[in-house]
């Protein structure tokens, strides 16, 4: 997951790599104001682009600031609704430079990323045909050389702030466990120093185990990281994709969830949300389910959960004992028709528990006619 | 090459024997026929239903096996792996999902090092219907037959192999290679794997959002002129950029890993690219009708 620029430059300034001065509003009345004029507001979305989308603004007055606060924080940019901005100051330079180091999956090793002409300019095939780059081991010892090699070749009034620069990135990235560290631009001054203009930094949500620091910023962030702050808390995916969307889902494993969704999209649907609730998670407590039965009725508009588990190890007469007790448990449940696809261990005696109860959850077995089913009953009262 | 290694009788072990998970899916395993002749586990269970070893070194030594399945807590997998190089496994197969990502990266260069095979980690594991499995593919979507399965989402291929099997068309060979960004196989590392076996007539590719496997298969088939047909049903058309979606690699970023992105690359190179599982289904199955008339008239 991509980090906030504000909590990128937090953690990277922490360490001692240079970033301007800049402060976190989440809301446009925010009183506190302590950055100088001129200044930028930055809306903090995990999405680049934003430049763009007008969601960077320099300001000059107070008056300024005030406006293009209250504009960037009514944006939504590729459909994330901007909670926060970071205003900043603005700083002086001579250049603009670009330096990354990421995961490189297909190689299986660390990509180091220079760049003489950074900032925009970066998109430009002139400039891309000049950009420095290498894959290495991923290990400290290689990513620095690599990083001495690669800034050894850039020009001599760059060339030591690049070098350090990318030494100061590497132990960050090896130290968070990051897929990607991109500085971009990266100012550097007339006198050989250097200021990250801006800080791009995604990490590994599988670490967060053994990454405190990063667990904590998230926790302390809850409502700026909502899906990744769910799934530390919870230990499962529930994405709302489409506040008005007309059918919830509950569903388990993220590949079939996903094309779920395409498959409801291309009927001219919109599913509320996506869900990996991971059955073999629940043992035996229906915790997980009311929880999302919770969050699906907060949909306005869904009037059909559909449900679908292909059970490969989960024992589905269990899955349907804890289904009705989870229902029990959210009364607005019952407003809403539930169609239930199933397959695979113990579907009779799902459908015998099912019946004992006299529930009115119908189940499939075919995901087709589940889909059929749960699409008729999402239909709009005409 | 993987399709040599795993032969029926192979000798397997389970590296996190006891543990709930470990427990079932060796029994679930030994049922389905696969010869798991022992496991590993830091602790004794009087229940199980192989010999339990302390190590790798240990259990390797005193039964030969050549392959394990690693089912092990997350932050484990790579000291597992390890150990299993170390103890002389050619074959590893990682079913733990969570895998972190620098982890995983010391796994790749450590199993390549040592030419060992490394399937995962997050994967389902591996399949020759009838006569082996190794990890937890479901028997209910699983059945001899001629296609070449590959895919990244454990779930959606076992929905897409249900709905083929149900058709009458089974597999070959099924390699779940995992949700993860940095795994030990990829979808291009596999295609020789299909075009060099005779019992493979046609291949499923089952992708998703993120990452570049579904790309790198696609200059793979073209630069190998890969003549088998291939059909490939890609999940996540509605992801949002930014938000990872369930696996840890799919996630589409400002450089790529849409749908669009992959379907573009799968299309320039041949391949059949669905938007529905039954449309793949009905191509897959109008494809293999014509390919067995068309060996129908040539023996005739």
């Amino acid at each position: 997951m991509m980090l906030l620029e504000h909590h990128a430059k937090e953690l990277l300034g922490r360490s001692g790599f240079p970033v301007p001065e800049g402060i976190l509003v989440t809301s446009a009345r925010s009183a506190v104001r302590t950055v100088a004029l001129p200044a930028i507001v930055k809306a903090q979305v995990p999405v680049g682009g934003r430049g763009k989308a007008g969601g960077i603004v320099s300001v000059k007055t107070e008056t300024e600031l005030d406006a293009a606060l209250a504009g960037v924080m009514d944006m939504t940019i590729k459909g994330h609704k901007v909670r926060a901005c970071r205003i900043e100051a603005s700083v002086d330079y001579s250049a603009e430079c670009y330096l990354s180091l990421s995961v490189d999956a297909d190689a299986g090793g660390v990509r180091v990323v220079m760049s003489a002409d950074g900032g925009v300019d970066i998109e430009n095939p002139v400039v891309r045909e000049n950009i420095l780059s290498q894959v290495v081991a991923a290990d400290l010892t290689h990513v620095d050389a690599a990083i001495s090699a690669l800034s050894a070749e850039l020009p001599s009034t760059l060339h030591s702030a690049l070098a350090e620069a990318g030494h100061d990135v590497a132990r960050q990235f090896f130290a968070l466990e990051a897929l990607l560290i991109e500085i971009n631009p990266l100012f550097v001054r007339k006198d050989g120093s250097w200021i990250a203009g801006d800080a791009k930094l995604v990490i590994d949500e599988n670490a967060l185990p053994r990454q405190d620091g990063l667990r904590a910023l998230i926790e302390e962030n809850a409502a700026l990281y909502p899906e990744a702050a769910l799934k530390m808390e919870h230990g499962f995916d529930f994405v709302v994709l489409d506040p008005d969307g007309d059918i919830g889902l509950v569903t388990t494993g993220a590949g079939l969830s996903m094309q779920l969704i395409d498959e409801l999209v291309a009927r001219g649907h919109r599913p509320f949300n996506f869900c990996d609730i991971r059955t073999g998670g629940f043992k035996g407590d229906p915790a997980r389910l009311i929880q999302v039965f919770r969050w699906i009725v907060e949909g306005r508009n869904v009037r059909s959960i559909l449900m679908n588990f292909f059970a490969g190890m989960t024992d589905l007469g269990e899955l349907a004992k804890l289904m009705l007790v989870a229902m029990d448990g959210v009364p607005e449940m019952t407003r809403i028709p539930v169609t239930a696809r199933m397959i695979g261990n113990g579907l009779a005696e799902a459908r015998a528990v099912f019946a004992a109860a006299g529930s009115p959850i119908a189940i499939e077995t075919d995901l087709e006619s589940a889909i059929a089913r749960a699409t008729a009953r999402a239909r709009p009262f005409s | 090459m993987i399709r040599d290694l795993v032969t029926p009788g192979m000798p397997v072990i389970v590296q996190g024997l006891t543990g709930r998970s470990g427990r079932d899916q060796t029994a679930r395993m030994l049922k389905y026929g696969t010869h798991i002749v022992a496991g590993v586990s830091p602790r004794d269970d009087e229940n199980s239903a192989v010999p339990c070893f302390r190590s790798c070194a240990e259990a390797v030594a005193t039964t030969g096996a050549k392959a394990s399945v690693v089912i092990v807590p997350p932050l484990s997998v790579l000291s597992s792996i390890r150990e299993a190089v170390d103890a002389g496994i050619k074959l590893v197969v990682a079913i733990t999902e969570g895998m972190p990502i620098h982890d995983a990266l010391k796994a790749r260069a450590l199993v390549r090092e040592a030419g060992v095979h490394w399937i995962g980690a997050s994967t389902p594991g591996l399949a020759i219907p009838g006569k082996i499995k190794l990890g937890f593919l479901p028997d209910i979507s699983l059945a001899p037959g001629t296609l070449g399965v590959m895919s990244k989402s454990g779930t959606l291929s076992y929905e897409v192999c249900h709905r083929l099997v149900s058709r009458g068309l089974g597999q070959s060979l099924w390699v779940g290679v995992g949700g993860d960004p940095v795994k030990g196989t990829r979808f291009a590392d596999l295609l020789p794997v299909f075009a060099d076996d005779n019992g493979t007539d046609a291949i499923v590719v089952v992708g998703e959002i993120g990452g570049n496997d579904e790309e790198e298969l696609a200059q793979r088939i073209l630069d190998t002129s890969f003549s088998k047909p291939v059909f490939a049903l890609l999940a996540g058309r509605n992801a949002r950029e930014g938000v990872t979606m369930g696996h840890a690699g799919a996630l589409i970023g400002g450089d790529g890993g849409s749908v669009e992105a992959k379907a573009n690359a799968l299309e320039a190179a041949g391949v059949t690219v669905c938007a529905r599982i039954e449309e793949l289904a009905n191509s897959v199955a109008a494809a293999i009708k014509r390919l067995t008339h068309n060996t129908e008239k040539m023996t005739a």
